[in-house]
């Protein structure tokens, strides 16, 4: 009998946890804490606990298959690569930009690497994205534009530190819950707590200060906070003199927005948001955690900007305790954008348009005319599949059947393609629409790294062998690529892979094997071996050229749908603590299922009563794009005339009834936070 | 002849494990020497993970690998007890030896008395504990308080008081009291246990006690039950450890040291438990809400306790539907139905406490509650007194 404890990180949200897998014999058998991982100490959320249950499941995809008059037939590696490797030849030959990518923020840097370096090198598109565009695309697009770098700025153990956390936008208890912990150790220590949310969430239920404010208000609510500081003379004015440039046209704006003023628009009482700046102003460090809330929007990238200006204005950067903190919601998005898995940028966001940059990956790549221009987006993907500007999509990993605003264009989309592959662990709702389907090796089944919301970079290490011929990401790809006849994918191990990566990421130039196995990882950026890593972002100067953080001065803007009388309530969507994303794991987790096996929609009770809605009964919910039948959860926590559906669940996907016409113009986000909508029962 | 009460010095006779084991090496090589003889099928221990830190579970059979669970690993805070459940099958189909801190020891006991670890199976070779330490507090603490590097750690020690760390040019001690004031040291379940020797194991064995010319090179031995005896005579005779009598006064500092540390816990006890009726949760609900009302229903408490074991868990049915899913935070129920089932056999592990990510000081309202239901009952978690506990059973 053989007993083995494999230390690895969680595989859900972006917090990297650390957790023991137990393999008995071989076979995969429970989570058991790894006490000794220095964020979250043995500590795991639900979703932790029971992280292995889905990996052993039946329904795995077990071998390749190729779709044939309608139907899946099983196929060997070689005739199902070969198969992929002629089609993609052809479009190639056509155009390398009637094909798209999409890769995954579940796989490993080194998957995501190998993927953006296929298409990019291989195949000749910038055509390369992932579901970070419908997270935190506006977080990177928006700190990028006023720190010079779009991300976390402090560490998840340094939010112990705040004497004022401020969260807008996130149910950090349900979707970070080993965030949330620290949260709840600064309370202990005398920390003062302000949620802003439309719901009377978990986490906003342990507020000192919470803050109503109705879906798509978050400019006049942030900027009714600064107003406020301003007028009041509570401003970190040392701070902005030595760090920053452009407060005056912040003034300027902000001026504007005088609660008293915004009320009316946001319904946060006055008194509230004046009591909420104080607080956050006077705090010797006050930390700002975000999530969908503030980045779903076509504003995502302004209100995340908002963010920033109201912590420069207080000083609140390059501290303990302090800082702009966007938390990411999956176990590698961090590290998949870090990969250059976006349109725009190559690894460690070196900008595609920048001619320089272009030479330096052509030269490393050994490629030939990579273009300047950035690729698609998630959603303009969809968009040119649908009118026959894209012929083939080759999925890592992602299923935009569910996760994707408006399914129904999604699926039209997908349909238009002439080819489709999708690489995934299960059948997915995506899966079900490719012409090749292959197996890929789950987490707990391969090596390699994730890099969490705190920039930590980690090791995950294989536990337990893949089912049937199902293998590793990163080997189907580099297969692939010399199928084609490509060069340079000669990798034998994610290890190999990771001494590229390291010479092409500055960020990662310093991490070595030897210093990732320890239980701490390293926080990038990490230039050279000698170096620490990073923390805390900021310290010194900005990642800006010259070095200061910049205001931008940011308008309210509506929302794409404001309620009318056809469609009176606000819908918004989020997820749950008990499931991730489109459920193709949690769901397949007994232990989550039975916790909660299908969605629901909150109405606020006022509502309900006057609809002769019950708690349980079935309501439709319809908007622009279509209609579900779910069932109805009712609550006094919810805003009147805000409606909520968790998005996991495919038999009542809140995604049927979100809206992708729309995009924030920086960062290409729909308007997946706010929709018109009506409910009856 | 060993006889049960019997107290002895110890050593191993192979000079290398006398050398890499601690304290002469007498736990390694009665190991080693249970996994030769077939007398055990498999050694259940604890090995050092990615540092000294990090203490990990590990299933030996082969003898030769004993030797890398030799030394002991303070910051193991595990409770053994819940492998066997839930990886070996109770230790039905197999023999095992199992090193056990006292509180491991008395919960294999507790679950035995429920049926789901088959004692006949098990020889539990119990080792001293003065309590266990958080790993990643710990190496705060030696960073921050002692000004070490923790990584050039090679030995942590609790002795007359003091918590020592060596590394191997440097050593420093600070009083435990002094420490854990600043927060750091013992989990807060160990500072207040009183069972530091743990006499429900088969055999107790420890440094404390052990003075005169083989202090530092031998191990106090106590023989606890018969089953120790018998394997502590084969290990005797087959030639693989030597025994001598132990000095009188060695066996007086030995209680004494005990001693110092019950009342230690005492005082920690009367600091954590309410001087007035906390401990009756059902009558004093609202006192715990605003703790349990940051529950997250990660089922980690439940997933860690040891007398969890249950393959059908009344918390997670849905025929009935008892207990509301899919919200939060869960009713109070929740964590009354996981104390109904398990807090006469509670041994105070502390896992459901050191696990919870919403900080809710579990093992505390658990630890206080079951010395309650030992004084209703005349109870003696973790002991085999052939009472069964009285509030799961008849």
């Amino acid at each position: 009998m053989n007993i083995e404890y494999v230390p690895n990180t969680c595989p859900y949200c972006g917090c990297g946890c650390g957790m023991n897998i137990i393999s008995v014999n071989g076979e995969i058998e429970g989570v058991e804490p790894w006490k000794r991982h220095p964020m979250n100490e043995g500590k795991l959320c639900p979703k932790g606990n029971f992280a292995y249950q889905f990996v052993s499941r039946d329904d795995r995809l077990k071998t390749p298959l190729i779709k044939e008059n309608g139907e899946f037939r099983e196929a060997s590696w070689d005739e199902a690569l070969d198969l992929i490797a002629s089609k993609l030849k052809e479009y190639r030959e056509e155009d390398p930009d009637l094909l798209a990518f999409l890769a995954s923020a579940r796989c490993t840097n080194e998957e995501n690497y190998s993927l953006q370096k296929f298409a990019r090198a291989v195949i000749g598109t910038q055509n390369i994205d992932h579901c970070a565009r419908l997270c935190h695309g506006p977080s990177v697009a928006g700190l990028a534009q006023t720190f010079g770098s779009g991300a976390m700025t402090n560490s998840i153990i340094d939010i112990e530190e705040a004497s004022c956390i401020f969260i807008i936008g996130s149910n950090t208890a349900e979707q970070h819950p080993l965030i949330w912990r620290r949260v709840l150790r600064a309370k202990s220590k005398g920390a003062k707590l302000i949620v802003a949310d439309p719901r009377i969430t978990p986490t906003a239920k342990q507020a000192d200060i919470y803050l109503p404010f109705k879906p798509g208000t978050d400019i006049p609510l942030l900027n009714a906070m600064m107003n406020v500081i301003i007028e009041e003379g509570l401003e970190d004015k040392d701070f902005i003199e030595k760090r920053t440039k452009g407060f005056e046209e912040l003034k300027e704006v902000v001026k504007k927005y005088k609660p008293e003023d915004v009320e009316e628009l946001t319904l946060t009482p006055a008194d509230k948001i004046r009591e909420a700046a104080r607080v956050y102003a006077e705090a010797d460090s006050a930390a700002i955690l975000f999530a969908m809330g503030i980045t779903q929007h076509i504003t995502g990238t302004d209100n995340v900007i908002s963010t920033a200006n109201l912590a420069m204005l207080t000083g609140n950067i390059g501290k303990p305790g302090a800082g702009v903190n966007p938390l990411r919601g999956q176990n590698n998005v961090q590290g998949a954008c870090d990969m250059g898995a976006l349109p725009a940028f190559y690894p460690g966001y070196q900008k595609v348009i920048d001619e320089e940059a272009t030479e330096k990956m052509t030269c490393a790549w050994g490629c030939s005319d990579l273009k300047c221009t950035p690729g698609l987006t998630v959603v303009e993907m969809m968009n040119a599949a649908e009118k026959g500007e894209l012929k083939a999509m080759y999925i890592m990993g992602e299923n935009p059947m569910v996760s994707d605003p408006d399914i129904q264009h999604v699926k039209e989309s997908l349909e238009s393609l002439e080819f489709l592959v999708v690489q995934d662990i299960f059948m997915t709702e995506t899966a079900e629409l490719a012409d090749v389907v292959l197996p890929a090796a789950a987490w707990a089944e391969k090596d390699g790294t994730y890099t969490s919301t705190e920039r930590r970079v980690q090791y995950i290490r294989k536990a337990v062998e893949a089912p049937g011929d199902a293998r590793e990401d990163w080997d189907i790809i580099c297969d692939l690529a010399k199928r084609m006849g490509a060069e340079g994918f000669d990798f034998n191990s994610p290890a190999e892979i990771f001494e590229e990566i390291r010479e092409v990421t500055p960020q990662y130039a310093g991490m070595n094997p030897e210093r990732l196995s320890k239980p701490e990882g390293l926080h990038w950026p990490c230039p050279d071996e000698s170096h620490p890593g990073t923390p805390i972002l900021h310290t010194e100067q900005f990642a800006t050229p010259d070095g200061l953080g910049i205001f931008f001065p940011i308008e309210h803007k509506d929302p794409a749908e404001v309620p009318d009388e056809e469609y009176p309530f606000i819908l918004t969507t989020g997820r749950v603590l008990f499931h991730y994303h489109t459920g193709s794991m949690t769901r397949r987790s007994e232990t989550l299922d039975r916790e909660l096996p299908t969605g629901f929609v909150e109405i606020n009770d006022e509502d309900a009563s006057e609809l002769g809605i019950r708690s349980g009964d079935m309501v439709k919910v319809r908007t622009r794009r279509g209609e579900i039948e779910i069932t109805a959860r009712v609550t006094p926590d919810i805003m009147k005339g805000v409606l909520f559906i968790p998005f996991h669940f495919a038999e009542c996907a809140a995604n049927m009834l979100t809206s992708s016409s729309e995009l924030d113009p920086a960062a290409k986000m729909p308007e997946l936070k706010v929709s018109a909508a009506s409910i009856e029962k | 002849m060993v006889e049960v009460n019997d107290m002895y010095y110890a050593f191993s006779e192979n000079e290398e494990i006398a050398e890499k084991g601690e304290y002469g090496g007498a736990v390694t090589s009665l190991l080693k020497f249970l996994l030769e003889e077939g007398i055990v099928d498999a050694v259940l221990a604890v090995k050092k993970g990615s540092d000294l830190y990090d203490a990990v579970p590990t299933l030996i059979t082969d003898p030769n690998e004993v030797i890398e669970s030799a030394g002991s690993l303070h910051c193991g805070t595990l409770n053994i007890a819940k492998v066997i459940t839930r990886y070996l099958n109770g230790a039905r189909d197999m023999k095992i030896a199992v090193t056990t801190k006292p509180c491991d020891a008395m919960t294999i006991v507790e679950v035995a008395k429920r049926g789901k670890i088959d004692r006949n199976n098990v020889i539990m070779v119990g080792v001293n504990c003065g309590g266990t330490l958080p790993p990643v507090k710990t190496r705060q603490m030696i960073e921050e308080v002692y000004e070490m590097d923790p990584d050039d750690v090679i030995k942590e020690e609790i002795a007359k008081g003091k918590l020592i760390i060596e590394t191997s040019d440097d050593e420093k001690g600070i009083s435990v009291d002094e420490v854990e004031e600043m927060g750091y040291g013992r989990r807060t379940n160990c500072r207040r246990c009183e069972k530091n020797i743990p006499r429900m194991a088969d055999l107790a064995l420890g440094n404390w006690g052990v003075i005169g010319p083989l202090a530092g090179k031998a191990t106090f031995v106590e023989v606890t039950s018969e089953k120790g005896a018998e394997v502590l005579e084969k290990a005797i005779n087959a030639g693989v450890i030597h025994v001598e009598d132990p000095i009188p006064k060695g066996i007086e500092i030995r209680e004494k040291i005990d001693q110092a540390m019950v009342n230690l816990a005492t005082k920690w006890q009367k600091n954590d438990f309410s001087e007035e009726s906390g401990a009756e949760i059902l009558m004093n609900l609202d006192k715990y809400m605003d703790d349990l009302n940051r529950c997250i229903k990660c089922y980690s408490c439940r997933e860690a306790c040891p007398i969890c074991y249950c393959e059908e868990c009344s918390l997670e049915t849905r025929t009935p539907e008892w207990l509301e899913k899919g919200k939060l935070p869960p009713s109070p129920v929740f964590h009354l139905e996981r104390m109904m089932h398990m807090v006469d056999s509670c041994t105070n592990c502390g896992q459901c406490e050191e696990l919870c990510p919403a900080e809710i000081p579990l093992a505390r309202i658990w630890h206080e509650i079951n010395i309650r239901v030992q004084n209703t009952f005349g109870y003696k978690t973790g002991f085999d007194t052939g009472q069964e506990p009285p509030l799961t059973h008849k």
